[in-house]
């Protein structure tokens, strides 16, 4: 589903010479080997000062839009999540959902009704109330962006209404059960924005006419350009996870955007900006030379739907069988794919879903690298190694096609692994433009995905036929197999009971593992490159900037 | 000379006609559809919508229409300055390009003098200085200038220039300082192909009898330089320079990207690879139109410069 906007092809090149060339230009210097940074957590290097402006870059701005209730791209979301406040907030650590702008929440055992208490005292930036009605006005705003919040449409499936029940009360309702609901209240896609916001056009909100409560204002938004945000005076307000409960350290942040990993690393390293974050994971060789200037690389899991591939299980292709499949997933050498493609303690994929989602299985136990057993069960399905080192079966040879629109080191690695067990991948890189009519007709055998949010139910809105029209899901299952994944979705979703959702969410991914229906690739790392001014660096459960503590020091 | 304007105006509309057509055609018989394209670009499916939704959106942009009534319907819009809605980012088309065209053309204003400096001053030198060694290798010189690719120019620059001496900033667009790398490497290819063919041409220049004359009469090689070869010489480099000119938006693709500019060339990058039919449709426009009013005005250089080509177009 993004797939789409990863790094350009072309510039990998590019990025590799000169990354060798800093390295030799940076060792040449001889920089002093800075170590160690204070900059997580409560900050040992020091109080807190006031001021200065945070520069941050990260590369590339491709929807154009800053509007929380409408945009999916991941920086615009970092941005926003520090000028929009949302009525709960998730703890990194453990997935819990706490408080923020709501105090206490409660929920029906059906999952259909979630009633809020609001917090007293908060205000937008243009002096409005936060009340029950406001929160109307935004949730009800939110849905009606239909289509254009492609993340709201699922955060707010079965949305029926919002209810003022008085003035610091608000009753939401489903039509279905939506557990996943109270999680989606956390993110900047349901932060709630002043009601003024709403009179404008979605058009307009996109361009920047958005006004939330949060500890910093927007000042101006350029697309692809520039962002510049600015301290609210007087916010008092944050979740119960920021150690800073007044107004922000920084003046302000001034975001740049780079689309060249070399020079967003070579900016960072000279001290032109403060924060480098890319897309993709920061390559070792980049890591060496931003460590080497004293500055820290940052990591989190980003939790969500893993790097996995999907198959296209129409009858009479070869994913139809699941013996094949099952034999695609033992040739599959997770292990190496993390040490290869990224480095060494890079976390191995261990479901369908991050090891930082929410009700994740280590489902690893069965996920382990056995060609030999792929041999046994291609053998077994008829498929029978010929004289060229691939698998035939009546005259046809073993090839799967595997679609992508953005090159990576990976594909031609998975292509080598199938290719030990005689299954002959034909990797075809399209443009997003010709990837997607092909998709959907269904011309193809494997197609990547991965998808970014704090709980179990994302899965869903890739594979789930009953929730999701995306090719991903439409042609990874048969109408048994998505009958039954459908099932263990909606037991997921129709409970918010922990340890119910727990179970079902196990099931599910027991079931897809099993059955082969997805395959999972590799776990998936938010890195940033941080300069040793800047201290208190958080990161919110979702892997966006949080900026209320942040503070740098001269 | 009006009838010769009037002539020329003519064919140049004529190109800007044939290349808006062209790219009409080319990109209305690529298998995909616009719809399906903008609703991917929000991460939304064509499935989700209902039959209602679709033809609204679908008359919206107009695709209801037989393609030969969409064509006329482009056109005339298009007369009118009005290139529609772009398909991926939900604003007019006219508003994008005015609003990435400056950093380009500031970019274009930089580096075209640059060009012509690197250009004729590489040339110059290399018929001037008379040791043969440092004579060949500058004669040799811009033959690397022109392989050298732009990417890797403008991040050896960068290295260099920002990241180790901190003297330009390696990205942006904001001041002149944020223009110098930018406009170095991007004049880098062009600069060499002039000086290539300068110092050809000065090479012949100087081997023909108008030449000895000049020198038998006392001149000084300087002078002869200036006043006899140069405007003999420089007339095949005036057409590849207006050739130069025109490839501005191609070069602007790669610059803008390393460097992080937010003009043209990564407008182009954008609508190219998300078949943002109006946007690709705009920016051949304007390409085809700079390389006619470059062709244009080197013609009429030319006039002015070359006597002969004067008198040609006065008597035909």
């Amino acid at each position: 589903m993004s797939t789409s906007y990863r790094h350009r092809p072309g510039r990998r090149l590019a990025a590799a010479a000169v990354s060798v060339l800093a390295a030799v230009t940076l060792a040449a210097c001889g920089s002093g080997g800075g170590s160690g940074s204070d900059s997580a957590g409560a900050a040992p290097g020091g109080t807190p000062v006031s001021g200065g402006r945070l520069k941050i870059a990260f590369y590339g701005d491709l929807q154009g839009c800053i509007d929380p209730n409408q945009v999916y791209w991941i920086e615009s979301r970092s941005i926003d999540r520090n000028i929009a406040d949302s009525l709960t907030d998730q703890d990194p650590k453990t997935g819990k959902i706490v408080p923020w702008l709501a105090t206490s929440w409660t929920v029906n055992p059906q999952a259909t009704e979630f009633t809020f208490r609001l917090r007293d005292g908060v205000t937008f930036s243009d002096g409005t109330r936060l009340d029950a009605a406001a929160v109307k006005t935004a949730l009800d705003g939110t849905h009606d962006l239909g289509a254009r919040s492609i993340l709201g449409v699922t955060y707010l499936a079965g949305y029926q209404a919002t209810t003022v029940v008085d003035p610091t009360t608000v009753k939401v309702d489903f039509s279905q059960p939506n557990a996943g609901f109270l999680q989606a209240t956390s993110t900047t896609t349901l932060a709630i924005l002043s009601p003024a916001t709403y009179r404008e056009t979605p058009e307009a909100r996109c361009a920047g006419k958005v006004i939330g409560s949060g500890a910093f204002t927007l000042d101006t938004y350029s697309a692809g350009r520039s962002v510049k945000i600015t301290r609210r005076a007087g916010y008092a307000w944050p979740s119960s996870l920021v150690t800073n409960k007044g107004a922000a350290h920084l003046d302000g942040i001034d975001v740049s955007y780079i689309g060249e990993d070399s020079v967003r690393v070579g900016s960072l390293t000279n001290g032109t900006i403060d924060i480098a974050w890319p897309r993709q994971p920061i390559s070792s060789a980049d890591q060496q030379v931003i460590t080497a200037s004293g500055a820290t690389i940052e990591t989190r899991a980003l939790p969500g739907i893993a790097g996995i591939l999907t198959p296209n299980v129409t009858a009479g292709r070869p994913l139809a069988d699941v013996a094949v499949r099952k034999a695609v997933q033992k040739a599959l050498d997770l292990d190496s794919y993390a040490k290869t493609v990224f480095w060494d303690d890079y976390p191995v994929a261990r479901s369908p879903l991050t090891s930082t989602t929410p009700y994740f299985t280590d489902e690893s136990a069965k996920l382990t690298h056995d060609p030999a057993g792929a041999a046994k069960l291609l053998d077994g399905a008829g498929w029978t190694l010929g004289s060229d080192g691939y698998r035939h079966s009546g005259g046809r040879k073993l090839t799967l096609t595997y679609i992508t629109p953005t090159p990576s080191p990976g594909d031609q690695l998975i292509q080598d692994q199938l290719k030990k067990v005689g299954i002959d991948l034909q990797i075809k890189v399209l443009t997003i433009a010709q990837l997607t009519p092909q998709a959907n007709a269904g011309s193809y055998d494997l197609v990547a995905t991965y998808l970014t949010r704090a709980d179990p139910s994302v899965l869903g809105s890739a594979i789930d036929q009953a929730v999701s029209k995306q090719y991903t899901a439409r042609y990874s299952q048969d109408p048994a197999t998505a009958a039954q994944v459908s099932r263990l979705f909606v037991t997921g979703q129709s409970t918010v009971d922990p340890q119910r959702r727990a179970s079902a969410y196990q099931d599910l991914q027991n079931y897809l593992v099993d059955n082969a229906v997805v395959f999972p690739l590799y776990d998936r790392v938010q890195t940033a490159g941080v300069s040793k001014k800047v201290h208190g660096f958080a990161w919110t459960s979702e892997a966006f900037l949080r900026a209320n503590d942040i503070w740098l020091s001269t | 000379m009006a009838r010769y304007l009037a002539g020329r105006f003519a064919q140049a509309l004529l190109v800007l006609w044939a290349a808006y057509t062209v790219v009409f055609v080319i990109l209305h018989v690529l298998p995909s559809d616009p719809i399906t394209l903008q609703l991917s670009a929000g991460g939304a499916d064509i499935s989700q919508l209902t039959p209602a939704a679709l033809h609204d959106l679908k008359a919206r942009y107009g695709l209801n229409d037989p393609v030969g009534v969409q064509y006329v319907h482009a056109l005339w819009h298009a007369l009118h300055g009005d290139f529609g809605m772009s398909l991926t980012q939900n604003v007019s088309v006219g508003s994008l390009i005015a609003d990435k065209l400056p950093s380009t053309l500031e970019l274009t204003a930089v580096s075209l003098p640059l060009m012509l400096v690197g250009g004729f001053g590489l040339a110059h030198l290399a018929v001037f200085v008379r040791w043969r060694p440092a004579r060949t290798l500058l004669a040799r010189l811009p033959a690397v200038g022109v392989s050298l690719p732009q990417f890797f120019v403008g991040l050896l620059l960068i290295q260099l220039f920002s990241f180790s001496l901190s003297w330009f900033p390696a990205t942006g667009s904001s001041g002149w300082r944020s223009l110098v790398l930018p406009a170095v490497t991007m004049s880098l290819i062009g600069a060499s192909m002039l000086a290539q063919l300068l110092t050809r041409s000065f090479d012949d220049t100087w081997r023909e009898a108008y030449i000895v004359t000049a020198q038998a009469k006392g001149l000084s090689r300087g002078t002869v330089q200036r006043r006899h070869v140069l405007r003999n010489a420089c007339l095949p480099a005036l057409t590849l320079l207006g050739i130069l000119l025109g490839y501005t938006v191609t070069n602007s693709v790669v610059v803008e990207a390393v460097f992080s500019r937010n003009g043209i060339g990564q407008l182009t990058q954008q609508a190219v690879l998300g078949q943002d039919v109006p946007v690709v449709q705009a920016i051949v426009l304007i390409a085809a139109a700079g390389f006619v009013l470059a062709n244009l005005l080197v013609d009429l250089l030319y006039s002015l410069l070359d006597p002969r080509v004067a008198h040609a177009a006065g008597t035909g």
